[in-house]
C-alpha cells in the first residue's frame, strides 16, 4: 500500500541543552492479506538535525519562553516545512527543567505550536525509556540474551532505564549530570545545584559558590558520584543506601545488569580524551567533561560490559520524535470530528461475569474524580486482561457501558473505549447502536494504556485507524 | 549379515542413544481426572522444557507459534502426552470434515437449508466441482424463498468444517448484521447450503444477482483448530469470477481471528466493494 510518511517531530528541552529532530515514519500493513488489516510502523528514518543550542534560561528558575519560541520558528523555516506538515512528535522537558517554573505551561504551549499532533511529556522515567529507544539499547537488547541498561546522562539527571528483548523492565533516575556544577576555567564554582546538596552533605564535601577547586578535587567529587551511582545500580548498594542520590526509581529492587550504553551529553563526553588541565575540563563551564572521564575510569571496576552507544546526546529527542507515536489497530470505530482529543485521563479496568453494572459503576467513579472539569470527554475506558467475549456478552458489555455512562455523565457527548484486544469495530459498533445518536462513539484497539495514563489520540490515518500517544502522568 | 548381527547393531545404537538422550526419570504426573469427567482443558495438556537454560528465550518462542514447540521429549521420542495430543487433534479435525451442522444451530438464526450436487461427504471430498453447483431442487427454493436482486446477500455453509459454523455462527453472524446496520446495507434473505464450497457463490449470483455476497464457510480444519471459518466476500458474483475477484477474512475463531471482530469489520468490507464496484485484489481497502 502506497501510503505517505509521518512526519514526526522530537524537541527536548534540557537542563543545559535543547535540539530538534525531524524524522520519517512510514506506516505498513503488518498482517497477511486473509487477516484483519493491521498495520504498523515499519520504518524510522531521521531527516533532520537541528544543532545543539543551550537552553534559554530568563534567569535561574524560568525558561526564556520566548526565545525558545523563536528558535523553533527559526528551524521550521529552515527545513522549509509549515506546522501543518507534522504529523505527529512529542515535546520532551527533562532533566532539571522539569522542576522550572513556567515547565508544565512552556510545554503545552510549544507542544501546540509545533504541529497538529505533537503532544507534551516529561517525567523521569519515560524520559529515560526514550533515551534508551533512541539511543539503541533497546534494538540492541533484542539481539543479546542479558539486561541491558542504557544510562543517559544529561545535565540535570542520569536517567537509567533496563531493557530485555527490547521491554522496558524497570527505571531509575540520579541526581547525577554534567551541570549539577558550574565551575569556571580557574575552578571558581558559580553555582551548585540544590538537588545535589543533599548528597554533598552526606558525603561530607563542601561545596558552594564562590569556592575555588582543583582539578583534582573536581575529579575526587565525580568519582565518589560515580562510584555511589555504579554500585546502586550493580546491586552492591540498596537504593535506600544512596537516597540522597535517587531522584525516584520504578522498584525497590533493580534487575542484574549484563551490559550498558552511555548516552546523553555526558555520553558523548565520555567518548573523549578526559580533560587533563582545568581549562580545559571547563569548556562548557560546568563539570561535564570531568565527570565523563570519571564515569568511564570507575566502569572498569565493574563486571559490566560497556557497549557504544549508536546516539549519545541526541538520544532522548530522537526516542521522542521516533518513539513515541503508536498506531491502533485498523478495524476500530471512530467519530473523526472530535479528534484529535488530548490529555484525556485514564480508567483501566476488566471484566466481570458477575454483577458487572455495579463493576463499571465504581470504576466510572474513580473516573470522576480524575476527570479536570472536560465535561464532553471526562475519561477514556481502558478495557485490559479481556477474556474473549462471545457476541452476547459483548452486548451485554455495551449496554451497560452506554446506561452507566449516559447515567453518571449525562453532559459527556463521546465515550472513548480504549481495548487491549482486537474487539474495538465490534464493540464499538454495539455501543453505537445501544447510544443516543448524539452521543459519539471512539472505540480503538490493540493499545496498552494504564490506569492514570494519559492518552492522546490523533487524526485518523487513512481513514482506518489512529496515531496515539500514551503518557505517564506528566507533572506529579 | 546373520539377524542376530543386526539384532546386535540395533541394541548398540538404541544403548548409544539412550546413553546421549537419557530419558527424563522424573515421571510426569499423570493428570488428574476431572470430578465431572473427562474434561481436559490445555492446561493440561501443556508440557515444558524442565529447568530450560534460557527461560524467557523459549517463552519468547512459544508466543509466537501455535505450533507445537517446546513440549519436551522423553529419549528420542516425544512425550505421550504430546503425542496423545496430536492424536487428538487430527482426530478433531477428522470429526469436524465428517460431521454435520445442527439443525437448532441453523434454525437459531432462521436458515433454511439448501444442497449441491454434492451427493454425500466421500463425493464431496473426491469431486470439488459438485459442490460448486446447486441441485435443481436448490435453485427453485432460492427463487421461491429470497428476495431477488438483494443488496447483500449473507450465505452461509459447512464446508471442510461443520464444527466451524457450531463454533462461529453464534458471534460473526450476529456481528455482521450490525455492522451491515451501522454502514447502512440491507440484506436480502439468508439461507444454510450443505456440501458447499467457495465458488458455489458464483452460482446462487447467478440464480439472485445480489450487488455483494458474503459466504460463512468452514475451513479445511488443520492440527491447530478444526473449527476455523473463512467469509469469502465478492462485488456481482457470477460465472466465470476468478479467485482474484474475491476478498477473504479466514482463520475466524476464538483463539485466530476473533469472530466479533471479524463479523463486524465485513460491513467495512462489503461497503468499500459497493462504492468501488470491484472486489478482490483490486479492491482497496
Amino acid at each position: 500500500m502506497g501510503m505517505e510518511a509521518i512526519k514526526s517531530v522530537g524537541i527536548d528541552i534540557g537542563t543545559s541543552t535543547t535540539k530538534l529532530i525531524l524524522s520519517e515514519l512510514r506506516l505498513g500493513r503488518v498482517s497477511s492479506h486473509f487477516a484483519l488489516p493491521h498495520f504498523d510502523i515499519i520504518d524510522r528514518k531521521v531527516t533532520y538535525e537541528s544543532d545543539i543550542i543551550s537552553t534559554p534560561m530568563k534567569n535561574g528558575d524560568e525558561i526564556d519562553l520566548m526565545a525558545l519560541a523563536g528558535w523553533l520558528e527559526q528551524e521550521y523555516r529552515r527545513i522549509g516545512l509549515s506546522l501543518s506538515d507534522i504529523k505527529s512528535g512529542a515535546v520532551i522537558i527533562t532533566g532539571e527543567t522539569a522542576i522550572k517554573k513556567n515547565a508544565d505551561a512552556l510545554l503545552h504551549y510549544l507542544a501546540e505550536r509545533s504541529g497538529d499532533f505533537v503532544v507534551a511529556i516529561a517525567g523521569a522515567s519515560l524520559e529515560g525509556v526514550l533515551a534508551g529507544r533512541g539511543s539503541g539499547s533497546s534494538e540492541y537488547s533484542k539481539k543479546v540474551k542479558g539486561i541491558v541498561a542504557n544510562i543517559d546522562i544529561g545535565g540535570g539527571t542520569a536517567n537509567v532505564a533496563f531493557f530485555q528483548q527490547g521491554k522496558v523492565l524497570d527505571t531509575i533516575t540520579f541526581h547525577v549530570g554534567g551541570r549539577l556544577i558550574e565551575i569556571d576555567s580557574a575552578g571558581e564554582v558559580s553555582a551548585v545545584s540544590p538537588s545535589l546538596q543533599l548528597w554533598l552533605f552526606s558525603k561530607n564535601f563542601l561545596v558552594e559558590k564562590g569556592m575555588r577547586l582543583t582539578l583534582k578535587q573536581l575529579s575526587e567529587l565525580s568519582s565518589v558520584l560515580c562510584k555511589d551511582m555504579l554500585d546502586c545500580l550493580v546491586g552492591k548498594m540498596p537504593i535506600a543506601a544512596v537516597k540522597s542520590l535517587v531522584h525516584s526509581a520504578s522498584s525497590e529492587t533493580l534487575p542484574m545488569i549484563d551490559e550498558v550504553m552511555i548516552s546523553g551529553g555526558v555520553g558523548r563526553l565520555a567518548l573523549e580524551v578526559p580533560p587533563s588541565t582545568l581549562d580545559d575540563a571547563a569548556k562548557y563551564n560546568d563539570i561535564g567533561p570531568i565527570l565523563a572521564g570519571e564515569l568511564i575510569k570507575a566502569l572498569k571496576n565493574y563486571p559490566l560490559s560497556v557497549v557504544e552507544a549508536a546516539q549519545t546526546s541526541r538520544a532522548t529527542v530522537i526516542g521522542a520524535g521516533m518513539q513515541t507515536t503508536k498506531i491502533s489497530g485498523a478495524t476500530i470505530s471512530i467519530a473523526p470530528e472530535h479528534l484529535p482529543l488530548r490529555n484525556i485521563p485514564v480508567v483501566k479496568m476488566s471484566y466481570s461475569d458477575t454483577a458487572l453494572e455495579q463493576y463499571i459503576e465504581r470504576f466510572f467513579l474513580q473516573g470522576k474524580e480524575l476527570f479536570h472539569g472536560n465535561f464532553e470527554v471526562p475519561f477514556a475506558i481502558s478495557l485490559a486482561e479481556m477474556p474473549y467475549l462471545p457476541y452476547l456478552k459483548l452486548k451485554e458489555l455495551a449496554e451497560v457501558l452506554g446506561k452507566v455512562y449516559t447515567r453518571l455523565f449525562p453532559k459527556a457527548a463521546v465515550l472513548v473505549v480504549v481495548c487491549e484486544n482486537d474487539m474495538a469495530k465490534a464493540l464499538g459498533q454495539a455501543l453505537r447502536l445501544q447510544l443516543a445518536a448524539d452521543m459519539d462513539v471512539i472505540c480503538i484497539d490493540q493499545v496498552v494504556v494504564e490506569h492514570g495514563d494519559y492518552i492522546d489520540i490523533g487524526e485518523p490515518l487513512n481513514d482506518t485507524m489512529v496515531p496515539v500517544v500514551v503518557k505517564t502522568l506528566a507533572f506529579s | 549379515m546373520q539377524e542376530n548381527e543386526i539384532e546386535f547393531i540395533v541394541q548398540k545404537v538404541m544403548e548409544e542413544l539412550q546413553r546421549k538422550f537419557p530419558a527424563e526419570t522424573k515421571t510426569e504426573q499423570i493428570a488428574k481426572t476431572n470430578e465431572d469427567g473427562l474434561i481436559f482443558t490445555e492446561n493440561d495438556w501443556k508440557t515444558s522444557i524442565p529447568a530450560a537454560v534460557y527461560q524467557e528465550g523459549v517463552s519468547d518462542l512459544i508466543a509466537s507459534t501455535p505450533a507445537r514447540i517446546g513440549v519436551w521429549r522423553t529419549g528420542t521420542r516425544p512425550l505421550t502426552k504430546t503425542m496423545l495430543k496430536l492424536q487428538f487433534d487430527h482426530a478433531a479435525a477428522i470429526d469436524a470434515v465428517g460431521g454435520e451442522v445442527l439443525e437448532k444451530t441453523l434454525a437459531e438464526f432462521d436458515l433454511f437449508t439448501v444442497e449441491t450436487c454434492y451427493e454425500n461427504k466421500e463425493t464431496y471430498l473426491k469431486r470439488p466441482d459438485k459442490g460448486r453447483m446447486l441441485t435443481d431442487n436448490a435453485v427453485r427454493t432460492i427463487k421461491d424463498k429470497c428476495t431477488h436482486h438483494p443488496q447483500v446477500q449473507i450465505v452461509v455453509s459447512d464446508g471442510l468444517s461443520a464444527s466451524a459454523v457450531e463454533t462461529n455462527l453464534k458471534d460473526v453472524y450476529p456481528a455482521l448484521l450490525d455492522s451491515l446496520k451501522i454502514n447502512n446495507l440491507s440484506a436480502g434473505t439468508p439461507f444454510f447450503v450443505k456440501g458447499g464450497r467457495v465458488a458455489c457463490m458464483d452460482h446462487i449470483g447467478e440464480i439472485l444477482e445480489p450487488q455483494v455476497l458474503v459466504l460463512l464457510i468452514g475451513e479445511r480444519p488443520g492440527l491447530v483448530s478444526a473449527s476455523s471459518m473463512s467469509a469469502y466476500m465478492c462485488y456481482r458474483p457470477r460465472k466465470g469470477v476468478v479467485e482474484s475477484d474475491r476478498n477473504v477474512i479466514s482463520n475466524i475463531h476464538p483463539l485466530g481471528t476473533p469472530p466479533v471482530e471479524a463479523g463486524a469489520h465485513i460491513g467495512t468490507v462489503l461497503k468499500k466493494m459497493l462504492e468501488q464496484k470491484v472486489s478482490g485484489v483490486k479492491l482497496e481497502l
